[in-house]
């Protein structure tokens, strides 16, 4: 069944699996930031904050990322503004998944009781120690499954970017059935990558929820702070 | 200030007629509702306050208003020997400084679910530029004086609603405050817990704490306070020791709560 000569076909392979890495990654750090404003700014007291952040959620969440692409890549360059390839699927990757992240943020931050926010000011935090030491953890916690499953869907997304010969896997897999003529084993092939990227990633994922979950504390400094505490508590516990 | 006149202030501030919190004519209305009417509460250095009274009577928000949680609309307050509201304004330079100076403890205890018991007590410290080391042995030798150090890694879930009050006490009291203010903090709790919560705070009072207590605990405020306080439809209705306000009030609304608290208890 397999007649590619896949070895010939590795370095292609490879060089789109590390471009769909550099897509998935840069896109989701950009979509996390501006998802994160748009949430911000959704949460806003001012309407004139609120409003077009709103509307900016509801028409990127009714578009189809494939008109988004072909909009940012050929739509914009036929008014002049020329994007590379890379910034084009960057771009649209972040306003897309932008759109669905501020959704989950926004919720997750309102979720924190207000009560929170309250005990942090009451203990003197400012409003950005607040914000960053005690809603954002907490609104992590509960964002974290929801931004999960957006991660893997974007890594999956990527491979609409064969639309523009992005060069990742996608478009790698393209090329070699095109020429080969074996689209069957490529794609298959293709799609068996994509799962080996995805389910791992998934599953890691998943693990980290529970962790978060569990309590286990991620930073070495809190992991430091808990032996210290956990060392003098005991320490005191035996004086007393 | 220079040093010797914070040292003037300090020395001011533990004289026993020191008043640590002062408060004149304050008003304060939600919505065009006005729930504290030309209310005046003057708070002494380790002298510990009740105030009671009805739900909705405006006793929640008096307190909130002494570390500015609650903007009055009009007001003067002192605390800590500090002009921190006239007028219309919030006058108190630094707002972080005054939070700090005064502890408060909520009635759901609000501590913060991501960080362990001792962690609660960490974080303040650590914003307010304590070293990490001293940050962390404040709050074991404060878990300790809450009878807490065996649960000192447990995070609030882990704990039951007594624990994470004495936690939220030993929270509040982190960062050494002139004044520490509770807001019902017995109410979400079972009979037991309740115990537990009124006992650490029956030891902060013998330790010369000064404290402003919002609580339906009239038998501990009673016991405990040296002064209660009864407010009713946003106004001081009656103010003076337990014995004269609990024991022989002089004013019909004072008497009609008390009735009705005897008969519901």
């Amino acid at each position: 069944m397999f007649q590619v000569p896949w070895s010939d076909y590795a370095p292609a392979l490879l060089d789109g699996l590390e471009r769909t890495v550099a897509y998935t990654v840069a896109s989701f750090a950009g979509a996390v930031v501006l998802g994160l404003v748009l949430a911000l700014l959704r949460l806003s007291g001012r309407r004139i904050l609120r409003l077009p952040a709103a509307a900016y959620t509801e028409i990127f969440k009714n578009i189809p990322l494939l008109a988004i692409i072909f909009v940012t890549y050929f739509g914009l360059a036929s008014v002049g503004l020329k994007l590379g390839v890379f910034e084009a699927g960057c771009v649209s990757l972040i306003v897309f998944y932008a759109a669905y992240l501020s959704e989950i943020f926004r919720a997750a931050i309102a979720g924190v009781h207000s009560g929170q926010q309250e005990a942090a000011q009451a203990l003197g935090l400012g409003w950005i120690s607040t914000f960053v030491q005690v809603i954002l953890p907490q609104a992590f916690r509960s964002a974290l499954p929801g931004t999960n499953t957006m991660f893997v869907d974007l890594l999956k997304s990527t491979s609409l970017l064969v639309t523009i010969s992005a060069a990742e896997l996608m478009s790698e897999g393209r090329l070699i059935t095109s020429a080969t003529f074996r689209a069957l084993e490529v794609y298959l092939v293709i799609a068996a990558i994509y799962f080996a990227l995805c389910y791992p990633l998934s599953q890691g994922l998943l693990w980290l929820e529970r962790q978060i979950r569990a309590g286990v504390p991620l930073s070495p400094k809190r992991r430091r702070r808990l032996r210290a505490a956990r060392a003098l508590l005991a320490e005191k516990g035996a004086l007393a | 200030m220079t040093d010797a006149a914070q040292e003037t202030k300090k020395m001011a501030l533990t004289e026993p007629s020191a008043a640590v919190v002062r408060i004149e004519q304050l008003s304060k209305s939600f919505d065009g509702r006005l729930v504290l009417n030309d209310v005046g509460l003057t708070v002494h250095h380790k002298e510990i306050v009740a105030i009671i009274g009805q739900s909705g009577g405006g006793k929640t928000t008096l307190l909130r208003c002494v570390n500015l949680l609650e903007r009055p609309d009009r007001a003067t307050m002192e605390v800590a020997g500090e002009v921190i509201f006239s007028g219309d304004k919030a006058v108190c330079r630094d707002l972080a400084k005054l939070r700090q100076s005064v502890g408060m403890v909520f009635q759901r205890f609000n501590l913060f679910p991501h960080l362990t018991a001792v962690e609660n007590i960490m974080l303040a410290q650590l914003r307010a530029g304590v070293s990490e080391e001293e940050a962390l042995d404040r709050a074991v030798r404060l878990l300790r004086r809450v009878g807490l150090a065996h649960r000192g890694v447990a995070y609030p879930e882990q704990l039951s609603g007594g624990e994470q009050q004495r936690v939220a006490i030993a929270r509040a009291l982190a960062l050494k405050p002139s004044v520490l203010l509770f807001d019902e903090p017995t109410s979400s709790l079972d009979p037991e817990s309740t115990g537990e919560v009124l006992r650490v705070m029956r030891e902060l009072a013998d330790d010369g704490m000064t404290m402003i207590l919002v609580t339906h605990e009239l038998p501990f405020a009673r016991d405990v306070a040296d002064r209660v306080v009864f407010v009713d439809a946003g106004r001081v209705v009656e103010e003076g020791t337990p014995a004269e306000v609990l024991g022989s009030p002089r004013e019909a609304r004072t008497k009609a709560f008390l009735a009705s608290y005897a008969a519901s208890h």
